[in-house]
């Protein structure tokens, strides 16, 4: 029997969904607007014998995550902006150490404390990272409340496929927010990790987890190695959704809930006889940059619309790489854009565009 | 005849990288011994920190994992809540522990996780070469306090053992030297003492060893642990601070 | 077709489980929903608030800048919410706690005594039930079974013996709405 679609709130939803992904560890520090996860779990993961530490402070509770995963287990935090700030550094040493690190950020304002109101001022923090040297994280930006289910799920199976921390990137407005949703069964396989994980060294030598490398040359193989593990994990994960972008003379490209807003605007907009596209990165890294240069050859105007100060911008500017115009609609923080402002400015930029002959 | 042998869970043909006189190597050579004795090599995770410490996963047999600076309590803590059945324990130094990990040190012992805790203090940032560290004496000269630690700019150093052993959730803290040979086997009964309370599920153990750094003190080894005996120990006096199976 | 209501009132006056109410009865009718409440420090102030948007097809924006309605239970919120009603919209105010005012005239108004109408089944607190009701009476779409059922799947199991009066709040406010003047 189909199940009943319940009027789930997005932060109880990705509490719920990781239970069901087999979460066995959580580690958290409260933080607005997610805190709801950790209060759920605290019960949850107790009545299901599975481990959960209030944790003394984000460094803590992310380098706890560390410890549990280092075993072979599926662990996870979550956070929220200012805070995933702290985490940084541990994210650096996860990719360097290849661990199945699973961190949920649901994004408040900043910079700084900044608010709790929503925003998505973090893309650049998790796709380019606040930690040092050469790693990139896996990146999933939900949209709805089904989405915060099924890409949780999806983070602790990439996590564990790749040996790679993945983030769910999701916003204030997704984790406060109730919709119908369904949780349905973690869809994935179980990834054996006995090749790796720390197990105590029965039959077989100590092994040894480190990002430490003395050596120059161990360091220059061991980095390109993850380099080439980021290009596969592009090839085989890199997901998007697009709608009318085929006959579309503008493409409005968003990430996370903002799509909704993008997507109402097509409606309208086509229904005025403009011919709008919809494009959504689902995984911000890897980033869908083929596709984004692909769709490039036939449409001549993109145009990104996020809640920041232009962030992702910047890989659609690359993604197209000069074969199209690349506009911004933008506010930093708060009140998410409406369907309207959102009409407005694409109309704004198409006649500012024709009257420059461009 | 009691033949001098390397312990099992020491690494065939690893050969320590510590300088001439540092007493880490004693303090591997112990731990690892313990490891044998009660039979843990299978069932231990170690995490390692930053600092001379760093290198006891190049010595020793067992699974280890580098945490972060500060951080190796709360990897530890993650590793035990994950996989209970296992004996978990951080080797960090006194800056690693005391200083960046102050927190986590202390909150692992205030949840009284079953974990085991060493921690050398040898009153210096040893790897960065000598500076003031938290545990630097009152007068101590370092690159950092060329004129010595003075209360007035710097303050006051931390009693780590005195410290932990007010968490209620600490089952045992001492702090112990290896200055001697009494001493050394002293450190040893502390040191199993501590791997005990974990094993028996009774809390946190953790030890306090004070040790050489006879580079960064610009002393030779015997004036390194003539200094332990004549300086260190009367400011951080040896002895068990909590042992709540006594 | 999208439409959003709004529920506004103080902490206490269950206007976050209103909307719950609100937002599952519509789910049950077969439409796209969504809820989203106003959150952390914003409800220190002492008033609470919370918008549903329902749509035939996929939400848009969830969190609004307008409202088609908004059911106002105390006067701060009606002072609030008043200028955000888009013109033809509609304010329905608890008139038990909010004077009988109409501030514009673009926009429809119904004023119902709800405090006192919860109070005359007993207890002044289903007022936001009351306000259901009077919702139900106005919106063919959100029957008074509809309502029960979206109840029955909001009220957690130790609380479920509150049903039948949450049910009476709702009906008092169905039946007694004259008809708009």
């Amino acid at each position: 029997m189909e199940e009943t679609k319940q009027l789930l709130k997005g932060n109880y939803a990705i509490a719920q969904a990781a239970i069901n992904a087999g979460c066995e560890c959580y580690f958290g520090y409260p933080i607005t607007p997610q805190t709801e996860i950790g209060e759920y779990l605290s019960e949850k993961m107790y009545e299901l014998n599975r481990g959960y530490v209030c944790a003394e402070s984000e460094l803590a509770a992310i380098n706890m995550v560390i410890g549990a995963v280092s075993t072979g287990a599926k662990a996870m935090t979550s956070s929220s902006s200012c805070a995933v700030a702290l985490m940084q550094e541990a994210l650096s040493y996860a990719c360097s150490d290849e661990l199945p690190v699973v961190l949920v950020n649901v994004m408040r304002a900043g910079p700084g404390l900044g608010y709790i109101y929503p925003a998505q001022g973090d893309y650049n923090q998790t796709v380019y990272g606040g930690g040092n040297g050469d790693y990139k994280l896996t990146v999933l930006a939900p949209s709805t409340v089904q989405e915060c289910i099924d890409l949780t799920y999806k983070a602790f199976y990439l996590a564990q496929k790749y040996r790679n921390p993945t983030v769910l990137l999701a916003d204030g407005l997704l984790g406060q927010m109730m919709e119908p949703a369904v949780f349905g069964e973690y869809p994935y396989p179980e990834i054996d990790n006995s090749s790796w994980a720390l197990t105590g060294a029965k039959g077989r030598a100590g092994r040894r987890i480190r990002s430490l490398a003395p050596d120059e040359n161990e360091q220059i193989i061991h980095v390109e190695k993850l380099f080439e593990k980021y290009e596969i994990i592009a090839n085989e994960t890199t997901e998007w959704e697009e709608f009318g972008c085929e006959d579309a003379d503008v493409i409005l490209v968003a990430f996370g809930s903002m799509t909704r807003n993008i997507k109402a605007a097509m409606r309208v907009l086509r229904k005025e006889g403009l011919k709008v596209g919809v494009f959504r990165p689902i995984t911000l890294s890897p980033f869908p940059d083929k596709r984004l240069n692909e769709l490039a050859d036939k449409c001549e105007k993109f145009i990104v619309v996020e809640m920041n100060m232009g962030q992702m911008i910047r890989d659609v500017k690359l993604a197209v790489n000069g074969k199209s115009s690349v506009d911004l609609i933008n506010r930093p923080v708060g009140q998410w854009l409406s369907v309207e402002e959102i009409t407005d400015g694409v109309k704004k930029i198409v006649l500012e565009k024709i009257h420059a002959g461009v | 005849m009691q033949v001098f042998k390397i312990p099992n869970s020491i690494k065939k043909g690893s050969m320590y990288t510590f300088c001439s006189g540092c007493d880490h190597g004693i303090a591997v050579r112990l731990a690892a011994e313990l490891i044998d004795e009660l039979n843990l090599k299978e069932k231990t995770i170690c995490t390692t920190s930053i600092g001379c410490s760093v290198f006891l996963y190049d010595f020793l047999d067992v699974d280890c994992i580098e945490a972060p600076h500060g951080r190796a309590m709360a990897e530890a803590t993650g590793v035990k809540r994950a996989r209970p059945d296992k004996f978990v324990f951080t080797y960090q130094g006194d800056g690693d522990f005391a200083s960046i990990g102050l927190a986590e040190s202390t909150h692992a012992a205030l949840r009284g996780e079953n974990l085991t805790g060493i921690c050398i203090n040898n009153t210096t940032y040893g790897m960065t070469g000598g500076q003031l560290g938290p545990t630097t004496i009152l007068g101590q000269k370092t690159t950092t306090s060329p004129m010595g630690r003075f209360k007035e700019t710097y303050g006051y150093p931390v009693k780590i053992a005195e410290h932990i052993a007010l968490c209620e959730g600490t089952a045992y803290s001492a702090r112990v030297a290896l200055d001697t040979i009494t001493h050394i086997n002293e450190a040893k009964k502390a040191l199993k003492k501590a791997y005990q309370v974990q094993l028996d599920g009774l809390g946190y153990g953790f030890v306090e060893i004070l040790s050489t750094c006879p580079t960064n003190w610009k002393m030779t080894p015997e004036e390194a642990h003539e200094r332990v005996r004549n300086e260190l120990i009367p400011v951080f006096p040896l002895g068990v601070y909590k042992d709540i199976t006594a | 077709m999208e439409k959003n209501y709004i529920i506004a009132g103080f902490g206490g006056q269950g206007v976050l489980f209103a909307g719950k109410i609100l937002a599952n009865a519509f789910m049950l009718c077969g439409k796209n929903v969504t809820w989203y409440p106003c959150y952390g420090a914003e409800m220190r102030g002492g008033t609470v608030n919370c918008e549903i948007v329902v749509s035939d097809e996929e939400v848009s924006s969830v969190h609004k800048q307008d409202a088609d309605c908004v059911i106002a239970l105390n006067q701060l919120s009606f002072d609030r919410f008043i200028s955000k009603i888009k013109k033809a919209g509609h304010i329905i105010c608890n008139s038990s706690l909010i004077k009988e005012e109409k501030t514009r005239n673009d926009i429809n108004y119904t004023f119902f005594p709800m405090t006192d109408a919860a109070s005359g089944i007993g207890n002044y607190k289903p007022a936001n039930m009351v306000a259901l009701g009077v919702l139900s009476n106005i919106e063919k779409i959100l029957s008074v079974d509809i309502l029960k059922k979206a109840i029955d799947i909001v009220l957690p199991d130790d609380r479920k013996k509150l049903a039948g009066f949450n049910i009476e709040a709702i009906l008092s406010g169905y039946e007694n709405l004259l008809p708009a003047c």
